[in-house]
């Protein structure tokens, strides 16, 4: 081999750092401002002059403290549910024998998917008191009289709410009991201790931290939920705080009471995620981490069957009967007469795609919004994650605390605040998509960075140096070498934004307009004029379009679907 | 030419200096290599020449060209350096001909070029028959040799290795070790070669550079480390040394356990403290008191292992001060014996430092 000189690659200007920057600053626009205009509507009136009155109004009027007590009683009453159902599930998926465990699994996982106001219509369709399907079961079969169930009521909204916030706690568990190392029961088992005594001794304590951070989560989502209480609550006559802000917006508007109720919202938020920071922080240095075997599954014998009953029963409520429902009423002439080959109709379907005049402009900007958000959300993420996990700028933590920080703003409070941020001058985007598309990458930020910040820490830095000397500029080698190891990670957090758009109403409630309607709010609008047919119509084709546009985005050949199999790394 | 000067190179975390106030020359063609103990800011040092950290203080010129100052640093990918990690880095998503000839596709190269290239270096680092496979499925030193196909390929001006071969099995790494001096001879590149590991310093090295606490404490061939230490920790770092602390007499006798030992090395200063290192195999070791008393000391034998090659012997002289010697295996003196140790005079090293 002959030495001859190489060509020095060219000069180029390292353009990354103003790039940074400029992100930096979107930041800290996209997040910092709504914040402070809600803090600034909060202590001030009318008037703009600073007072305290917005408060004192809020914790002395009944009309303010009867939804505070009621949504401190919903989130209490559905964290201690969704911990008692999805314990024993997580347990029995994790480290039993029970017969269907993945399928379980996926079931759970993939409800996901299922937006919780669509739940409750769909509830509304199984348990109205005088309609409701299972209620004209129960006097068909008893001939009572009056209903069995009523879902416009405090245990009804508990109960659906419980429905779709406890896969969150499940997912928690699960993983916790997954990642825990075989050999701590096994060392219980050697010293003598019975099946019982590990688990516990053993294996509840350590799951322990995971439950109580799935609590903290479950009691976090039912408080801040929008759909659920304004599908249920509002026709049986009381408000939870997340309404009550709401129905400030309406007319005449309260915008400094609205400002002000979201505020405790927003300090419990806060406190709570502290929490569970510290608890799943402990837990991480004690379970995560070297070489473990895995764990030997329980053997249950008989009682397998038993288990796998118990869990198909738990999942006929946010999983089989709903959606038994909505295919239902999609197909009947009556929303909540069971349909037979006879009676059925395509009259619903026919009728929500061309005789309703607002679903075309509600699935345009749906799937606008919904890409578009994605996309741009990635983007942001995979930036943010690359500058903390790499350290390129001297801010990095900031811009990481910026990226984590709206995990602790509810939908509803965000709403409040962009809605005061945008409706003047010098950013006036109200009534338009974009500040729902402000919206909704504020609101899912915080996992997509996550998700994406685990993706880059499996990444060896020293791939990069290595690109970088042999001549590759910072962004070269960001497209040559990162991009396509991370790959995997950036559809996954693609479709995960884009799936959160799609079942986002809190914020939309309070953000949309007449042109810029996106599909949950169409559907809670149906709900309000009784219309649950065509609701569930919208609700199945809702879900067609995600399970549709997440296929196909997996599939897209620039991201080299199929060729997973190569990329095991050395 | 390209040499690498650094000129008070200094590297701060926070008020922690890594690396403390470091100069080294290292000419063209030269291979130089930064040995110390884990934390002593070697790779520090690697990866401020190779730019991916701006230093705190001094700078560091490569050839003509200044790369690296406080205010101003060249980005690594316009240094024209290639270098070797310790992961190997090798990307997981390429095959083994897409990882070696990526730097000549970013240099432009036409692709008559690249293939001339390729073949070369595929032959000289024996990969043809893996040419095609992913690093996800070569074994560890077939690893290791794409990433030096790689990092040769480009025909850099430097080259940067980081504890190239600490990933390997103890046989392959002597080989590898030879390797590396074989392919650097062959291509005369100026090489920094990063290491903890003093018998791959030993075999690999123009030049050694052991660093301590951030600084270098000694620059020298490898018989200059390795026969005339300058410091405790050197001594102590390179080979297997006993340091005995005692009294200076004169400029080279040093009083120790009642008997007084010859000494060269630094000059030593009349009544002050000495430090003087000794190696294991140096020290003899008799039965009976030698014919010349000179530097002879009494020891009692505390420990005594047989290794097969040698007897390893731990000693406890008058004053209390253990040393350790290797023995042939023929010198079989029982635990609790008494016995004369011999230190020659040329082999005890007054350590300035």
């Amino acid at each position: 081999m002959t030495i001859t000189t190489t060509d020095t690659p060219k000069r180029r200007i390292d353009v990354t750092r103003p790039v940074l920057w400029l992100f930096a600053a979107f930041m800290i626009v996209l997040i910092v401002l709504p914040l402070s205009w809600l803090v600034v509507f909060a202590f001030t009136d009318k008037a703009r002059r600073p007072t305290l009155q917005n408060f004192v109004t809020l914790f002395t009027d009944p009309a303010f403290l009867d939804p505070l007590l009621t949504t401190a009683i919903i989130a209490t009453t559905s964290a201690v549910i969704c911990c008692l159902v999805a314990a024993p599930i997580g347990w029995l998926v994790s480290r039993t024998d029970m017969p269907g465990r993945q399928t379980i699994r996926a079931l759970l996982t993939a409800s996901f998917v299922t937006p919780p106001f669509l739940g409750a219509v769909a509830w509304e369709l199984l348990a109205a008191p005088n309609s409701g399907m299972l209620n004209q079961l129960y006097r068909y079969l008893t001939g009572a009289e009056d209903p069995l169930f009523d879902i416009y009521s405090l245990t009804g909204l508990i109960f659906v709410i419980s429905c779709y916030t406890f896969p969150f706690v499940f997912v928690l568990v699960a993983n916790a009991l997954d990642n825990m190392p075989g050999e701590l029961e096994d060392a219980s088992a050697i010293l003598g201790g019975k099946a019982w005594t590990t688990a516990r001794r053993v294996t509840i304590p350590l799951a322990l931290p995971a439950l109580v951070a799935g609590a903290l989560i479950a009691f976090l989502q039912a408080m801040t939920l929008f759909g659920s209480p304004a599908i249920l609550a509002l026709p049986a006559g009381f408000h939870t705080m997340t309404t009550k802000i709401w129905s400030l917006f309406q007319y005449p508007p309260k915008l400094e009471l609205a400002a002000a109720a979201a505020v405790p919202l927003l300090l419990l938020t806060m406190l709570l995620l502290q929490g569970q920071k510290f608890l799943l922080g402990r837990r991480g240095f004690s379970v995560v981490g070297g070489k473990y075997g895995a764990p030997r599954p329980i053997e249950m014998g008989g009682w397998r069957w038993a288990a796998l009953a118990f869990c198909l029963l738990v999942l006929l409520n946010p999983v089989f009967l709903p959606y038994f429902a909505l295919l239902n009423a999609a197909f009947s002439p009556n929303a909540t007469t069971l349909v037979t080959p006879s009676t059925a109709t395509l009259h619903n379907i026919v009728f929500v795609f061309t005789e309703l005049s607002s679903t075309q402009l509600a699935l345009k900007n749906t799937v606008i919004l919904g890409a578009s958000t994605a996309t741009v959300g990635t983007i942001l993420a995979l930036v943010v994650a690359y500058v903390t996990t790499r350290r390129v700028i001297a801010s990095h933590r900031l811009l990481g605390f910026l990226a984590t920080a709206p995990v602790a703003v509810p939908g509803i409070v965000l709403g409040v605040g962009l809605f005061l941020s945008y409706t003047r001058p010098p950013f006036v985007l109200y009534g338009t998509l974009w500040i729902l598309l402000l919206a909704f990458l504020t609101i899912n930020l915080p996992s997509a960075y996550q998700q994406l910040q685990a993706a880059f820490a499996t990444i060896h830095p020293e791939l990069e140096d290595a690109s970088r000397i042999l001549g590759a500029t910072r962004l070269q080698a960001l497209r040559q070498i990162t991009a396509p190891l991370l790959r995997t990670g950036v559809i996954a957090t693609w479709c995960f934004i884009f799936i959160g758009v799609m079942r986002e109403l809190s914020a939309a409630i309070v953000l949309f307009t007449s042109q810029t309607k996106v599909l949950s709010v169409l559907i809670y609008d149906l709900n309000e004029s009784g219309d649950l047919a065509a609701i569930s119509v919208l609700g199945i084709a809702m879900l067609v379009i995600t399970f549709a546009v997440v296929l196909a985005v997996n599939r897209i050949p620039m991201f080299g679907g199929g060729a997973g199999a190569r990329l095991r790394n050395s | 030419m390209a040499s690498v000067d650094l000129r008070g190179l200094t590297k701060r975390f926070g008020s922690l200096a890594v690396v403390d106030n470091v100069s080294l020359k290292i000419d063209h063609g030269q291979l130089v290599c930064l040995l110390g103990p884990s934390g002593c800011g070697k790779t520090t040092t690697l990866r401020l020449i190779a730019g991916f950290l701006e230093p705190s203080d001094g700078e560091i010129h490569v050839g003509e060209r200044l790369v690296s100052s406080k205010t101003r640093t060249l980005p690594p990918e316009q240094r024209n350096m290639s270098m070797i990690f310790q992961s190997y880095a090798l990307w997981p998503h390429m095959t083994v001909t897409e990882n070696i000839v990526y730097g000549l596709r970013l240099r432009k190269l036409d692709r008559d070029t690249i293939a001339k290239k390729l073949a070369a270096i595929l032959a000289t680092t024996k990969l043809e028959a893996l040419a095609q496979r992913y690093p996800g499925e070569l074994s560890g030193g077939q690893q290791q040799r794409v990433a030096l196909a790689r990092a040769l390929i480009v025909e850099p001006e430097t080259l940067l290795l980081d504890e190239p071969l600490s990933n390997l099995d103890a046989n392959l790494r002597e080989e590898m070790r030879f390797e590396i001096r074989r392919l650097h001879d062959e291509y005369r590149y100026t090489t920094v070669y990063v290491t903890h590991d003093q018998s791959e310093a030993m075999t690999t090295a123009d030049m050694i550079a052991v660093m301590n606490g951030g600084r270098i404490d000694q620059l020298g061939t490898p018989e200059d480390i390795y026969a005339r230490p300058e410091s405790e920790f050197v001594a102590r770092f390179i080979g297997a040394s006993n340091v005995i602390k005692g009294t200076a007499r004169d400029a080279n006798h040093v009083a120790f356990a009642g008997a007084t030992l010859k000494v060269v090395g630094a000059p030593l200063t009349p009544g002050q403290g000495a430090v003087v290192a000794i190696r294991q195999h140096d020290i003899g070791l008799a039965t009976q008191a030698p014919a010349s008393p000179e530097n002879a000391i009494k020891a009692v034998v505390t420990r005594q292992v047989y290794l097969g090659v040698a007897r390893d012997y731990m000693l406890e002289v008058a004053d209390g001060t253990s040393l350790r010697a290797t023995a042939p295996t023929e010198t079989n003196v029982p635990k609790g014996s008494e016995i004369w140790l011999t230190l020659p005079p040329e082999r005890c090293r007054a350590l300035s430092r």
